[in-house]
């Protein structure tokens, strides 16, 4: 099992759920987050005072599948949160021990 | 392990209402008395003899057990001894009534703990309000019950005001308001537990040292008692538990039993007697406000000093003075509320009963179009105006006088997100307009018409009825306008100001909508949005509209994070109609007959100015064009307005601005744009603080032409100003520090110089004559005063080109000199 993570533009998420409810995806997390990359904050004017603009707003998602679906997912959010210009985002993909239900305490991927 | 029969089984019993719901509660309190009685007898009383009584307390003492309620029970003993010794017989005992299916919620106490204030555990001492003996030791229970009201007498104070601290924190839990979509009929404001606190107040403030006793309650709050037991019975039964919610589920079901009904209007009757209760505790909770402190109690004396003619204020509350003198003067009704929404005092309760009883007349006066809008727009632009519309809504009096928000009253709207009725989702936005914090504050104190946009917010929802799945959000925000307009066309709102109204409801969703789903980087997006909003007062009522309505959904949807979305789009817009204003001309007006005045324009211009108005400034460049200048002078309502066309040379800016300086005047908002042929079309909004112009119209006719031959040249406006005398400075709290920005990004032609500073008369004059002798053009001016900070935004070339780095710095210093003059 894997865990993708993906930071995505904001106005991009109902893109994303869609992408990946329309490959089977149906569980997921969603956090309204801040922060940046390499598109740094930039410094705006309103009414002749300064303000820094260093976190911008950005959504977590977060989808736990199986190994053999990871690139279907990855895939997907590409397509769906791409506009090409800088700050669309990032995904990243990493190893998930286990999971359970905690419900019934079923195990395994058949919890997913 | 089932239970004995002692619960009533939800598969069998029917889940409707029985027909007298008070019986059944209390023939099930009996019911569990004679379990615990027969329970006792055999595993506690035939070893625990003496020093011990069972004691039912709580909603169980006063023989109110719904089918799921907890079994309040006190165990009573001599001393703490007994129960240590005798613990296996308790344990079995209490074993015993749980697996018959009781939810036995016990408390072991001795009479001096009973007898005891507990600030940590206000409910023991409550709950001990409605004992009763059960079994066991008679002559000890008979101890405590003659020695408890004068316990009671003589901790009243601490005994109430713990009990109103648990009552206001509960209300703070679900946000002091009763139009819960899903409400809990025990705890939500307006819920059972209101209806014992309001019982319990009495029982503490009349208890005397022999007895405690409740005194009846009235007809109308039984009957709401009636109506909200037979609920929570209902939602027993259907849950099979201690379920106290009223869930959409729940409505359904519930609604669907009662012969058929909407469940809409099902919910309206839950919120009439919720609203009863609700009423009733709050008249509770302002007695003890009044009788408990001394420090109230002065301010509330120093509060009664508002009084007038027409009103008294007294402990807090407002009163009429001849409730009567509302037949022959049904107007007197919103001078009431303007008193309330400016001195935030609540009106008194024989206030709110004698508006009640005229309601019928009130409605009859205000059914007829009537020049309302004045008298309305003073309540709605009050620092406390929501607490003003809060009370016209539950009097009655808003309906009355609008009979298109009633489509709304107690309005369920289900989805995932609201929590509240439409009517208290409106209510709550206003709130929360007013109540907005930092920037959005700042954006409601800019608003020149707080009354357009609290009249705006009021009904941006009104058609909410409408949404039907056919009719969806277009078809909800089409009746909300329809609405509106109605009742806009009754009170004779002027037309402006109406299309402002118009503006607000028709937008009120595109930024959330913007927040949500576009890209706030794509140049597209922004200047989508700020064609919508043409001009930043628009623009800024429509942000506080988006972030008072969204707030207004639940308590916790307007996160930290969704609050500075909204503000960066905000931002974006704000400079798109600015970069807008100096790039964007006028490029073809060959249609027109104005064409010579309107081309080189900003594009803005059309849209922030009326046809007729445009007409007037062609009339007046054709004359401008015979003399060089001309000139026009007129009085606003609250203000005087002067308009100058002329050809455009250094400094002419300046020599106007100082001109109306050296009369006095004080320039409230002022715009200048310039044209292809290199006219100026400059307009001055001006206070006249002395009433100079209105008192000696021979001074208009002098200003207009002094003016005239500043323009001209033919006078030095240095010359007007020698004889002013110097402003005296503002007290240190008041001051405001100077801040002056160069921006190079908002537009591609010019620099755009934007100065916050604090307001004296002669300041823009100041400011211009610097900008002008540090050798810029100005070529699009804005200007705006809020109380003493003027904000004033200059476009500025030199020779045609945006400022060097070097210009910027020698013009800001004298800008900074200006600004603070010696």
């Amino acid at each position: 099992m894997k865990k993708i993570e993906a930071i995505i533009q904001p106005f991009k998420l109902d893109e994303v759920k869609e992408a990946l409810q329309a490959i089977g995806i149906e569980g997921m997390t969603i956090t309204e987050v801040r922060g940046h990359g390499r598109q740094k904050g930039h410094k705006e004017v309103y009414r002749g005072q300064e303000y820094t603009v260093d976190l911008l707003p950005k959504v977590k998602i977060e989808v736990v599948a199986a190994d053999n679906r990871v690139d279907d997912v990855t895939r997907a959010i590409i397509d769906s949160a791409r506009t090409g210009k800088i700050g669309d985002g990032k995904i990243f993909v990493m190893d998930v021990i286990e999971a359970i239900r905690i419900r019934n305490e079923d195990r395994g991927e058949s919890v997913l | 392990m089932q239970p004995s029969g002692l619960h009533p089984h939800p598969a069998q019993s029917s889940s409707s209402t029985p027909a007298d719901v008070l019986v059944s509660i209390a023939e099930r309190a009996g019911q569990v008395d004679r379990a615990v009685a027969q329970a006792a007898d055999e595993l506690l009383f035939p070893t625990v003899p003496d020093g011990l009584a069972l004691v039912a307390v709580g909603g169980y003492g006063r023989r109110q057990l719904f089918p799921f309620s907890d079994v309040d029970l006190l165990i009573l003993c001599q001393n703490d001894a007994l129960p240590r010794r005798h613990r296996p017989e308790i344990s079995a005992l209490l074993q015993k009534l749980w697996d018959s299916g009781l939810r036995v919620s016990q408390s072991v106490r001795t009479p001096e703990e009973c007898l005891a204030v507990h600030e940590q555990n206000a409910e023991l001492n409550i709950s001990l309000l409605d004992q009763r003996f059960l079994a066991g030791d008679r002559p000890l229970f008979a101890a405590l019950s003659k020695q408890f009201p004068r316990f009671v007498q003589s901790n009243r104070d601490a005994l109430m005001r713990n009990l109103v601290r648990l009552t206001r924190e509960r209300h703070t839990k679900y946000a002091g308001t009763f139009y819960h979509l899903e409400p809990n009929v025990k705890e939500t404001p307006g819920g059972l537990r209101d209806f014992q606190f309001i019982r319990w107040m009495e029982q503490l403030r009349d208890a005397d040292a022999n007895r405690v006793t409740a005194p009846d309650a009235p007809a109308e709050l039984r009957q709401a008692f009636r109506f909200l037991a037979g609920l929570r019975y209902a939602l027993h039964q259907q849950a099979g538990r201690d379920q106290n919610q009223l869930t959409f589920d729940a409505q359904d079901a519930l609604a669907d039993n009662g012969a058929g009904k909407e469940v809409d209007h099902w919910m309206r009757e839950y919120y009439r007697q919720a609203r009863t209760v609700y009423r009733a505790a709050q008249r509770s909770l302002e007695q003890w406000d009044a009788q408990s402190s001394a420090l109230f109690a002065q301010f509330v004396g120093w509060r009664s000093r508002l009084s007038n003619s027409e009103f008294s204020v007294h402990r807090e509350r407002l009163h009429f003075r001849a409730p009567q003198q509302l037949e022959s003067d049904p107007g007197l009704v919103l001078r009431l509320f303007e008193f309330v929404g400016r001195h935030g005092i609540a009106l008194s309760h024989e206030a709110v009963n004698q508006l009640e009883a005229r309601l019928a007349r009130l409605r009859e006066y205000f059914d007829e179009p009537r020049n309302l809008w004045p008298p309305l727009n003073q309540i709605f632009s009050q620092p406390q105006a929501p607490l003003a519309v809060r009370a016209m809504h539950e009097t009655g009096v808003l309906f009355a006088l609008f009979p298109g928000l009633e489509q709304i009253e107690c309005l369920v709207v289900r989805d995932f997100y609201h929590r509240y009725t439409v009517d208290e989702h409106t209510l709550v936005a206003i709130q929360n307009a007013w109540a907005a914090p930092e920037k959005y504050g700042e954006l409601l104190r800019e608003l020149p018409q707080k009354g357009v946009l609290l009249f705006a917010l009021l009904f941006h929802d009104s058609g909410k009825h409408a949404s039907g799945a056919a009719a969806g959000y277009a078809g909800h925000v089409e009746a909300s306008l329809d609405a509106a307009g109605d009742a806009m066309r009754r009170i004779r709102m002027p037309p402006p100001e109406r299309d402002s109204v118009l503006f607000l409801i028709r937008y009120h969703m595109e930024l959330s909508v913007a927040m949500r789903s576009r890209d706030l980087a794509d140049p597209k997006v922004t200047h989508h949005l700020a064609e919508i909003a043409g001009t930043e007062e628009r623009l800024k009522a429509l942000t506080l509209v988006t972030y008072a309505d969204i707030s207004a959904v639940n308590p916790s949807v307007m996160t930290p994070w969704r609050s500075s979305q909204l503000w960066r789009l905000y931002l974006a817009v704000y400079r798109e109609l600015t970069r807008e204003l100096s790039e964007e001309r006028i490029a073809d007006a060959s249609a027109g007959p104005g064409a010579e005045l309107l081309e080189g324009l900003p594009v803005r211009y059309l849209r922030t100015h009326s046809k007729d108005e445009i007409a007037e400034h062609v009339a007046l460049a054709a004359k401008s064009d015979a003399r060089g200048v001309a000139l026009d002078l007129r009085s606003l309502e609250t203000a005087w307005q002067l308009t100058a066309i002329a050809a455009d040379r250094p400094g002419l800016f300046a020599c106007l601005a100082g001109t109306l300086a050296g009369f006095g005047m004080n320039i409230l908002r002022a715009e200048a744009f310039s044209n292809r042929r290199g006219q100026i079309l400059d307009t001055f909004v001006f206070a006249d603080p002395t009433r100079t112009l209105e008192l000696n119209p021979s001074e208009v006719d002098r200003l207009r032409a002094t003016a005239e031959r500043v323009v001209l040249g033919k006078l030095d406006v240095r010359e007007l100003l020698k004889n002013r005398p110097k402003p005296k400075p503002l007290s240190r709290k008041g001051r405001v520090p100077a801040s002056i920005a160069f921006d190079d990004e908002a537009s591609a032609t010019a620099t755009l110089v934007e100065i916050v500073a604090e307001d004296r008369p002669g300041l823009l004059y100041d400011l211009a004559s610097a900008i002008s002798s540090s050798g810029g053009n100005i070529e699009v001016v804005l200007i705006d005063t809020q109380a003493n900070r003027a904000i004033d935004v200059f476009y500025v070339t030199v020779h045609g080109r945006k400022l060097a780095g070097k210009e910027q710095s020698a013009m800001g210093e004298e800008l900074r000199k200006a600004c603070t003059p010696e």
